[in-house]
Formats: C-alpha cells, sequence, structure tokens
C-alpha cells in the first residue's frame, strides 16, 4: 500500500522517528570543528567533520553560558547532545549541550603541519628563496576563478596601471582544486613578470586546497614572482609560506603588485626639474666662462696682438724677397754658364780653330763626290764666307795637290 | 632599443641615467641639448604611458565573465 506525503508530514515522520531513538540521545560525537559562527543570538553553529562526513551542530545560547573553552575552526573536540531535525529544512543536525577540547589538533591540520614542516625542511619557505617584486611589471598573471570576487577586487586596485594582464582560471574549492590551481599557476610559465594566486575569504575546507603539496610545488616552481593572497587577513595557507610575498587579501596583493601611478608621475616631473636645473647650471656656467675670457681679452691686449702679427709678418716677408732674389742670382749664373758650354760644343768654335763648313745647292758637302768640277760652292769661315768654283774632284784621304804644280 | 618598444621601467631607468648624466655636467653644449631632447622624449614617453587608460585583459582558457569583457577601459565598471 503505497502512502502519499507531504513534505511536511515526511520530515514530521522522520523527526519522529530520529528522536524516538534513545540510542541518538545523549551522544558524545567526536570530530573536527569548522564553519564555527557565534550568531549575535548568542547561538553557536557549526560542523562537526572527519576525513568523510560531516553534520551540522548548533550550540544554543543557554547551553554555551558554561561552555570552558573557545571554540575556533579546526579544533577536536568532543560534543555531547541530541539528534534532532530540524523540521523546516529536513535538516538532521546534532544540538549539542557540552563540549570538550579533543586532545592534540584535527587531522587535517595534523596533515598540514607535517606537509609544512616537510617543505620547510626542503628550504621551500627560506627567505634566500623570495624573489623581489618587478618594480613595473608589464604582464600580471592571475591565478583565481574568473567569477569570484577576489578576481575583481585585484582588478579594480590595478586600476589604470598600464599593464598586460592574464586570467588563468582556476577552481579554488573543491574536489580537484588543488590540480587546478597548480595547472594555472604553469600555465603563466614564461608569460608574466608577476602571478598572483588568489581567492576570496571562505571557510578553511574552502581554503583548503591552498594548504596542498601540488600548489605549493606549482607556486615554488613558478618562474616569476608569486603574490599570495588567500582567504581574509587571518587565514595563512601553505601557499602563503611558498609564496614570495603574503598579502593579507586579493586587494593588498595588487597593491603590492603595481607602483603607485601618482608616485611614477611625480618621479618623471622630479627628473623634468633636475634635467631643466642641470640645463641651466651648465649654461650659467659657460656664460661666466665667457665672462671670464672676454675680460682676459681686454681691446689692449687684441692691440699688442695684432702688432705682432704684423710684425711677424714684415719679417717673413722680407725674408722671402731675400730668398726669392736668391734664387734669381743663381739662375742667371747656371744661365751664363750653360751659354758658355754650349758655345764650346757648337759650329762657331770650331770655325775659330781654322775649319770651314763646304755646302752647295744641295746642302752640306761632307765628300768631294758630293759635288761636280764646275759647280759653285760655298766655304764658312769663322770670319765671312767664300764663294768658290770647284776646279776638280778627287777621292780618298785629304793630300792636296798644288793646283797649279800638278796642272 | 626603439622608444616605442621600450617598457615603463626601462623609460624610467634610462631617464634617470640622463638625468644624471646632466647633473655631471661634463658635456658639450651640442651633446648636453641632445641628451635634454632624448630626455623629454623620455618624459613624454612614460607620461603617454600612464595615461593610456587602455588595460589589457587576457583569459588563457575559455572566455572573460562579461562584465571584465569589452573595451578595455572599463576600470569604473567594478
Amino acid at each position: 500500500m503505497t502512502q502519499i506525503f507531504t513534505v511536511t508530514d515526511l520530515n514530521e515522520r522522520i523527526k519522529e522517528r530520529l528522536e524516538g531513538d534513545a540510542r541518538l540521545r545523549d551522544i558524545w560525537l567526536q570530530g573536527e570543528v569548522s564553519n564555527y559562527t557565534h550568531h549575535r543570538s548568542g547561538h553557536r553553529y557549526f560542523t562537526l567533520k572527519d576525513r568523510e562526513s560531516q553534520i551540522s551542530c548548533v550550540l544554543f545560547k543557554s547551553s554555551g553560558a558554561s561552555l570552558g573553552i573557545a571554540m575556533k575552526d579546526g579544533m577536536n573536540i568532543m560534543a555531547f547532545g541530541d539528534v534532532t531535525v530540524y523540521r523546516p529544512q529536513g535538516r538532521v543536525q546534532v544540538i549539542v549541550r557540552g563540549v570538550k577540547e579533543d586532545a592534540g589538533v584535527g587531522f587535517r591540520y595534523m596533515q598540514m603541519e607535517a606537509l609544512k614542516k616537510k617543505l620547510a625542511a626542503e628550504g621551500l619557505f627560506s627567505p634566500e628563496r623570495k624573489r623581489p617584486l618587478p618594480a613595473y611589471p608589464e604582464r600580471i598573471g592571475i591565478v583565481t576563478s574568473p567569477q569570484g570576487a577576489a578576481l575583481r577586487d585585484v582588478l579594480k586596485t590595478l586600476g589604470a596601471y598600464p599593464a598586460r594582464i592574464i586570467l588563468s582560471p582556476a577552481q579554488v574549492q573543491g574536489e580537484g582544486a588543488e590540480e587546478s590551481l597548480a595547472r594555472a599557476i604553469s600555465a603563466l610559465r614564461g608569460m608574466c613578470d608577476l602571478v598572483i594566486v588568489c581567492r576570496g575569504g571562505g571557510s578553511i575546507e574552502d581554503l583548503w586546497c591552498f594548504n596542498s603539496e601540488t600548489v605549493a610545488r606549482a607556486i615554488a616552481g613558478c618562474d616569476v614572482p608569486v603574490i599570495s593572497a588567500v582567504g581574509h587577513e587571518t587565514d595563512i595557507t601553505i601557499a602563503d609560506f611558498v609564496a614570495d610575498v603574503r598579502a593579507a587579501t586579493p586587494t593588498a596583493a595588487a597593491r603590492l603588485a603595481v607602483p603607485d601611478a601618482e608616485g611614477i608621475r611625480q618621479s618623471i616631473l622630479s627628473s623634468r626639474v633636475r634635467m631643466m636645473r642641470a640645463l641651466w647650471t651648465a649654461h650659467e656656467r659657460r656664460a661666466e666662462r665667457l665672462e671670464y675670457l672676454k675680460r682676459a681679452v681686454s681691446a689692449r691686449r687684441m692691440g699688442s696682438i695684432a702688432a705682432d702679427a704684423r710684425q711677424r709678418l714684415d719679417y717673413l716677408s722680407a725674408r722671402l724677397d731675400a730668398a726669392a732674389a736668391e734664387r734669381l742670382k743663381a739662375s742667371r749664373s747656371r744661365l751664363e754658364k750653360a751659354a758658355a758650354r754650349l758655345d764650346a760644343v757648337g759650329p762657331a768654335a770650331t770655325l775659330q780653330r781654322g775649319y770651314a763648313i763646304a755646302r752647295s745647292k744641295r746642302g752640306l758637302v761632307m765628300a768631294a763626290g758630293d759635288v761636280r768640277p764646275g759647280e759653285v760652292i760655298e766655304l764658312i769661315l769663322a770670319g765671312g764666307w767664300l764663294l768658290c768654283r770647284v776646279l776638280e774632284e778627287r777621292q780618298g784621304g785629304g793630300e792636296r795637290e798644288e793646283h797649279e804644280g800638278a796642272g | 632599443m626603439k622608444n616605442d618598444e621600450m617598457g615603463l621601467e626601462q623609460a624610467l631607468e634610462r631617464l634617470e641615467q640622463i638625468v644624471q648624466t646632466l647633473e655631471n655636467g661634463k658635456m658639450g653644449l651640442e651633446e648636453s641639448l641632445d641628451l635634454y631632447e632624448r630626455g623629454m622624449e623620455l618624459v613624454r614617453l612614460c607620461e603617454g604611458r600612464l595615461q593610456s587608460a587602455e588595460r589589457r585583459i587576457e583569459c588563457l582558457t575559455g572566455e572573460l565573465p562579461a562584465d571584465l569583457r569589452g573595451d578595455g577601459k572599463a576600470a569604473d565598471t567594478f
């Protein structure tokens, strides 16, 4: 027989059933506190959990008054109370009436502390590893959820700073968040001058992925400085220890990432002023020097310099004249000598020595056969010339016969 | 490197060098006027960089959320 319930009927039935179970009354429940809220009303709401499950708990104001401990997230407690059902939401919850602290810290915290120790031993947190942030980053990588408020806070704070912003989207909570964050960080390799890894506030569970070894190693392996900003000021994760700089909030991260634009403007202005002052100072120095030189070169001194120059010119021109005259004289004497030598080898001197030059109508007479008997020839002597008729032609060496004697 | 390839940081560094060289005052008039000119170019470059409200946001995977998309000058939208 199938029964039709209204929701209210069903929740009422569940409530009766559970709350009627004596085994679910006056129980001790062991677990780790999370999502702890101390409401204005004085009631406390939190979740108790272990590695696999969680359950909502309420501790009413009346029971809280006698509470001996200050509850907080991550604390391992033993809670005393009853299982109830909150009918309007069909939620099973534990009404806690007493709390005592469990020995030791929560399991996750133990895990986290172990990891922290391990990474610290490897030197991942050491101050020497911390890289300085670039003064004027031009490419800023942001690893976060594209939907999150953290991204908007960061962008708003970066303001109009002129940088290229590269968003590398990541899942920042829940299953697979660790790997997603690590992938998003690695994806920015070689693309940025600076990486901001951030996430807004949330429960300690939500932030837990930032306590993972995977994310820690991704941050440590990042090729540029990393600023971490996870949750609120009081949330410090392992990611914060590994990062080069930890910012309290995403907004603070953005403020750390870029210089104040107004500050840069001031420094540019100061550079301008300094350049102009330097130029002006240099100009004044030059002007002073010019003034000094002008005074040094007075008119009188200029006159004296001119006179010196004049004198030197006269001296030089005199020397030049003398040199020229000397040259001329030497040339003339050389010419005379040359003329004398020329005379010595010329025909005039030969004629002086008693020789004569014979010339016929056909030119110089060099041999007896050059003329015929009866022909008229000229004889040129040192002094004057003779017109002669050839009587006889004889071949041979120069024996002369007396014409009359032989004929 | 050409001026327009220079980043803000480099430009500011170079500007500072020029200012210091000018302040040393160990150069000729021509040279220092040239330097001054170059310094003023850098000043204009830096101021230009700062004034350009253009901020480029890009997304490595997937799309940028609608409120971050658009003209890149949307600094007042969030």
